[in-house]
C-alpha cells in the first residue's frame, strides 16, 4: 500500500515537472520552427508546430551578410573569452585576500567594493571617462572593460565562498609545509573553489555574450559590431526599409519586400543564441563536477 | 569601542574622498565653460579672416547610418576634393546606427565630443536638443553663408524648424507635405470593374469595399495604413494640425489659431460612425486593434485589399513593389504640410563645434552642388552607378544585395532635388515633388511647437486615456455612441480643458511674437 502511494507520487511529481520542462522548452521549439517557415504561411495560418511549408528564406536572407556575422561572431567570441577570462582573474584576485583575516584594510577594501553596487558614475559622466580620457571608443576594450569593472557583485560571492568555504586550516598546514601564498593560492584554493569559479565564469560568459549596450554606446565602426548589436541593427535596418519604403529607391525596395520580417526574427534569435547553448554543458558539468568535489569532505 | 572609531573614520575617509571626486567633477565643467567663449572669439576671428584665407578644419557630421555603405572611405576621399577646393575643409563622416541613435547622440552633445553637424527631427529629439542649448541659432550664419539655402527653403517652410523664435535646423528638401487616402489592389478593382472616379470622399468608399466584401469574403476590404496603428488615425493629418500631440488642435489648419478639442468636433464623430459603419458591414477585421503584421505585407498574403495611406508623388509604384501586386491610389484629401512633416529630417550645427561658419558653408554646398549631393546619395560614377539616360541605376552585375555604396540616404542629405533620379522612378520625380510641396496647404501654426512642460501630469492622465478608447474606437470595434461621450468624459477628467488652455496660450505668444 506504502509502496503504491509512493509510485502515484513518482508519477505526480514526474507529470509536474515534464509539465514545467515542456514549458521551457516548447517556446524555444516554437521558436526554431518558426524561423524555418515560409514566411506567407505564417502570415496566412500563424505560427505552427507543425507548418505546411518549410522555407530557409530567413537563413538565406542572413547568409547574404555572412562576412559581417562571422566577423561579429569573431569578435562576440573574442569578448566572451578575453572577458570572463579577465574578470574571472580579477574578481579572484580581489577577493581573495579580502577574505583573508590577515590582510590590513580588508573592511574598507569590502566596503569599497560594496560601494560601486549602489552607486555608479552615471551615463554621461562614465561615457565621457571612457571615451575621452581613456578614449576607448570605437575599440574592442570598449567591449570588455566596462564589464570588468562593474563586477562588484561577483567579488562579494567570491570573497563569501573563500571565507566560508576554505578552511583556514588548510591555508596554515600548507604554509607549514613551505608553501608560499603563490602557490597557496594557485595549487589549493582555486582548485577548490572550481564552484565558484564556474557559477561566476558561466554568468560573466552569458553577460559579455548577450552584452549590446557596450556596443550601442561605445561602437560606430561597423566592423566592431558584437553579433547582438549587428543582429539588432539588420533587423531596425529591415524594417526601416519596408516602413518607409517611398524614401528608398526602386532596386531597394524590391529587394527590402523580399525580407522575410516575422521569420528573420526567429532565425536572428536562433543564431544569437545556439553557440552559448551548446557551450553550456560544458560549463554544467564544471558546475555539477565542481559541486560534487565541492570546498573539503572530511 | 576602537573599531567603531575605526569605521568612523574609514566613514570620513570615504566622504573626503567623495567631495575630492566631485570637486574634480565641477571643476572640469567649469574649465569646459570657460573654454567655450575662447573658442567662440577663436571662430569669430576666423570669420573675419574669412575673405583673405580659411585655415583647414575637418567637420565632423553624424548621420543616420541606413542601407550599406562599405565603400564609404572611398566617397569621403572624393568628398574631400570637393570640399577642400571650396572651402578649405574635409568631413569626416559618422554614421550612427538607427537603434544606437538617441543614445550615441545625446552622449556626443552631452560629453562635448567632436561634432560639428548633426541629423535631427521632430523625431530625433529636436525639440529637447533646441531647448538644453546644444544646437547653434542659425539666423546670422544662414544670411552670412547660407544664401543658397535660403533660396530653395522658403522662410515659411524654414520656421518649421524654429524652437522659441531661433532657427535651430535647416530642412532637407524632400517630400514636405503628404495627402491622404487609399491604396488598392488594382487587378481586384479591375476584375470587378470598380469606377474609382466616383470616389470623392471618404463616405464613398462603402460601395467599394461592399463589392469587395461580396465577391472576397477571405479578405478585409480595408486596414489600416500600419501595425498599431487605427484605420482613421492615419487620415487625420489631413483634418486638423495635431500641434505636436492631438490634445487641442487645429481644425482645417487654420480655425484662426483657436485650438478646440478635436475628439469633441462633429467631424470627428462623423468620422467614428464611418468607420463603425465599416466594421460592422465586415469590412474591417475583427482582431485588427492587435495586428502586429505590416499592411503590405498582409495584402501581399491575399488577407486585405485596401489599406490607408499618406502619399507623395509616386507612391503607388513604390508599394506596389512591397505588397507584390499593382497598387492603385485614390487620393481624397488634398496635400497638407505641417511644422512635423517638415521638420521631420533636418541638419543642425552642434554647440561643440568649433567652426559653425565652416559648418554651415558645408550646409550651403549640400543645396547648391549637384555634383557633391549626388556622391554623397548615390557614390562614384561609374563605379556605384552609372547613367542611363534621364535616370540612373547600378551598374551591370550588381544590385541592391552585392552593392558597396547604397546608403539609400538622399532624403537626409541636403538638396534631394539636385540628386540624379533612380531607375523605376519617374525622370520628372522631383519636378512633381517640388509643385507637390508648393501646392499643399500649409498650416496657419508652422512653426509652432508645443512645449508641454507645464501640462505634464494632465497630458500624462490623457495619454493614458487615450490608450484606453482611441486604437478602438478609430478601428470600429467600439461603438462611438456609447463609448465616444465616455472618452470625451475621461478626458475631461484627466485635464483636457487645461492643456487646451495652456496650449491656447502658448499658440498666443507665438501668434505675437511672429507677426
Amino acid at each position: 500500500m506504502v509502496n503504491g502511494k509512493q509510485k502515484l507520487f513518482q508519477i505526480g511529481l514526474h507529470v509536474v515537472f515534464s509539465a514545467i520542462v515542456l514549458m521551457c522548452l516548447l517556446p524555444f521549439v516554437l521558436l526554431i520552427m518558426t524561423s524555418f517557415t515560409d514566411e506567407t504561411m505564417i502570415l496566412r495560418e500563424g505560427y505552427s508546430f507543425f507548418p505546411s511549408k518549410f522555407s530557409l528564406d530567413a537563413y538565406a536572407f542572413l547568409w547574404n551578410d555572412k562576412e559581417n556575422i562571422f566577423r561579429a561572431y569573431f569578435t562576440t567570441i573574442m569578448v566572451t573569452l578575453v572577458g570572463t577570462f579577465a574578470g574571472l582573474s580579477i574578481s579572484s584576485l580581489l577577493s581573495y585576500p579580502m577574505a583573508r583575516k590577515e590582510m590590513p584594510m580588508r573592511k574598507a577594501l569590502a566596503f569599497f567594493v560594496f560601494f560601486t553596487l549602489l552607486f555608479n558614475g552615471g551615463l554621461v559622466p562614465t561615457y565621457f571617462i571612457y571615451t575621452q580620457v581613456f578614449e576607448l571608443k570605437n575599440t574592442m576594450m570598449a567591449l570588455i572593460i566596462p564589464g570588468l569593472l562593474t563586477n562588484g557583485f561577483f567579488v562579494l560571492i567570491m570573497r563569501t565562498f573563500f571565507m566560508n568555504s576554505i578552511p583556514v586550516p588548510i591555508i596554515e598546514s600548507a604554509s607549514i609545509d613551505g608553501a608560499g601564498e603563490f602557490k597557496i593560492f594557485f595549487k589549493i584554493v582555486l582548485p577548490l573553489s572550481l564552484p565558484i569559479l564556474a557559477t561566476i565564469g558561466l554568468m560573466q560568459t552569458i553577460g559579455y555574450w548577450n552584452d549590446w549596450f557596450n556596443g550601442l554606446i561605445y561602437i560606430t565602426d561597423s566592423k566592431l559590431f558584437s553579433l547582438q548589436n549587428l543582429l539588432n541593427r539588420i533587423l531596425l535596418n529591415a524594417q526601416f526599409i519596408q516602413s518607409n519604403a517611398s524614401s528608398m529607391n526602386m532596386s531597394d525596395i524590391s529587394a527590402g519586400a523580399k525580407i522575410p520580417m516575422e521569420t528573420i526574427r526567429m532565425a536572428m534569435a536562433v543564431i544569437g543564441v545556439v553557440p552559448l547553448l551548446c557551450a553550456y554543458p560544458f560549463f554544467q558539468k564544471y558546475f555539477v563536477k565542481g559541486l560534487v568535489i565541492g570546498a573539503v569532505k572530511g | 569601542m576602537g573599531k567603531k572609531m575605526t569605521s568612523f573614520r574609514g566613514l570620513c575617509l570615504i566622504m573626503l574622498a567623495l567631495v575630492l571626486v566631485l570637486s574634480a567633477c565641477s571643476g572640469q565643467k567649469n574649465g569646459g565653460s570657460s573654454n567655450t567663449p575662447n573658442d567662440g572669439a577663436a571662430a569669430g576671428t576666423d570669420g573675419k579672416e574669412q575673405n583673405s584665407e580659411l585655415k583647414p578644419y575637418e567637420l565632423n557630421v553624424a548621420y543616420l547610418n541606413i542601407g550599406t555603405a562599405t565603400d564609404m572611405p572611398e566617397v569621403q576621399a572624393a568628398v574631400n576634393a570637393i570640399t577642400k577646393e571650396k572651402i578649405n575643409a574635409t568631413v569626416k563622416f559618422m554614421p550612427i546606427d538607427l537603434g544606437a541613435w538617441q543614445q550615441q547622440i545625446n552622449l556626443m552633445l552631452a560629453g562635448n565630443e567632436k561634432l560639428d553637424l548633426l541629423v535631427t527631427g521632430s523625431g530625433l529629439n529636436f525639440g529637447t536638443q533646441a531647448a538644453k542649448g546644444q544646437l547653434v541659432p542659425l539666423e546670422d550664419l544662414l544670411e552670412k553663408y547660407g544664401q543658397d539655402i535660403k533660396k530653395i527653403v522658403e522662410p515659411d517652410v524654414l520656421k518649421a524648424a524654429s524652437s522659441s523664435g531661433s532657427i535651430f535646423g535647416v530642412p532637407s528638401v524632400r517630400d514636405w507635405a503628404a495627402d491622404y487616402g487609399v491604396l488598392m489592389r488594382k487587378d481586384l478593382v479591375d476584375k470587378y470593374n470598380i469606377d474609382l472616379s466616383t470616389v470623392k470622399t471618404f463616405d464613398d468608399l462603402d460601395a467599394v469595399f461592399e463589392i469587395i466584401k461580396k465577391n472576397e469574403p477571405e479578405m478585409a476590404a480595408i486596414i489600416p495604413e500600419a501595425a498599431s496603428v487605427a484605420v482613421v488615425t492615419s487620415l487625420v493629418p489631413g483634418l486638423i494640425d495635431p500641434l505636436n500631440d492631438d490634445n487641442g488642435v487645429l481644425p482645417g489648419l487654420d480655425n484662426d489659431l483657436k485650438v478646440v478639442n478635436w475628439f469633441e468636433t462633429e467631424q470627428y464623430a462623423s468620422l467614428l460612425t464611418m468607420v463603425r459603419r465599416w466594421y460592422d458591414a465586415g469590412f474591417i477585421p475583427k482582431d485588427i486593434s492587435t495586428n502586429q503584421t505590416a499592411s503590405e505585407q498582409l495584402v501581399k498574403a491575399g488577407k486585405a485589399f485596401a489599406f490607408m495611406a499618406h502619399m507623395k508623388p509616386g507612391y503607388e509604384n513604390k508599394t506596389s513593389l512591397l505588397t507584390g501586386t499593382e497598387m492603385v491610389a485614390v487620393r481624397i484629401l488634398p496635400p497638407v504640410a505641417t511644422t512635423s512633416s517638415i521638420s521631420n529630417i533636418m541638419f543642425s550645427i552642434a554647440k561643440n563645434s568649433s567652426d559653425p561658419e565652416r559648418a554651415m558653408m558645408f550646409l550651403n554646398l549640400l543645396y547648391s552642388d549637384a555634383e557633391l549631393v549626388n556622391l554623397i546619395d548615390y557614390g562614384i560614377e561609374g563605379k556605384h552607378y552609372e547613367v542611363k539616360g534621364e535616370v540612373i541605376g547600378f551598374p551591370s552585375g550588381v544590385d541592391a544585395n552585392t552593392a558597396t555604396y547604397n546608403p539609400n540616404f538622399g532624403w537626409m542629405w541636403g538638396n534631394q532635388f539636385l540628386s540624379h533620379v533612380w531607375e523605376g522612378d519617374d525622370p520628372k520625380v522631383w519636378e512633381l515633388q517640388d509643385a507637390f510641396n508648393k501646392a499643399a496647404t500649409k498650416s496657419k501654426a508652422m512653426g509652432f511647437s508645443f512645449t508641454v512642460d507645464p501640462v505634464k501630469t494632465e497630458a500624462a492622465a490623457i495619454q493614458n486615456v487615450k490608450d484606453q478608447f482611441k486604437i478602438g474606437l478609430e478601428n470600429g470595434t467600439l461603438d462611438p455612441v456609447k463609448y465616444l461621450p465616455e472618452f470625451i468624459e475621461k478626458l475631461k477628467a484627466a485635464g483636457m480643458d487645461k492643456v487646451i488652455a495652456e496650449k491656447q496660450k502658448q499658440l498666443d505668444e507665438w501668434a505675437a511674437a511672429n507677426k
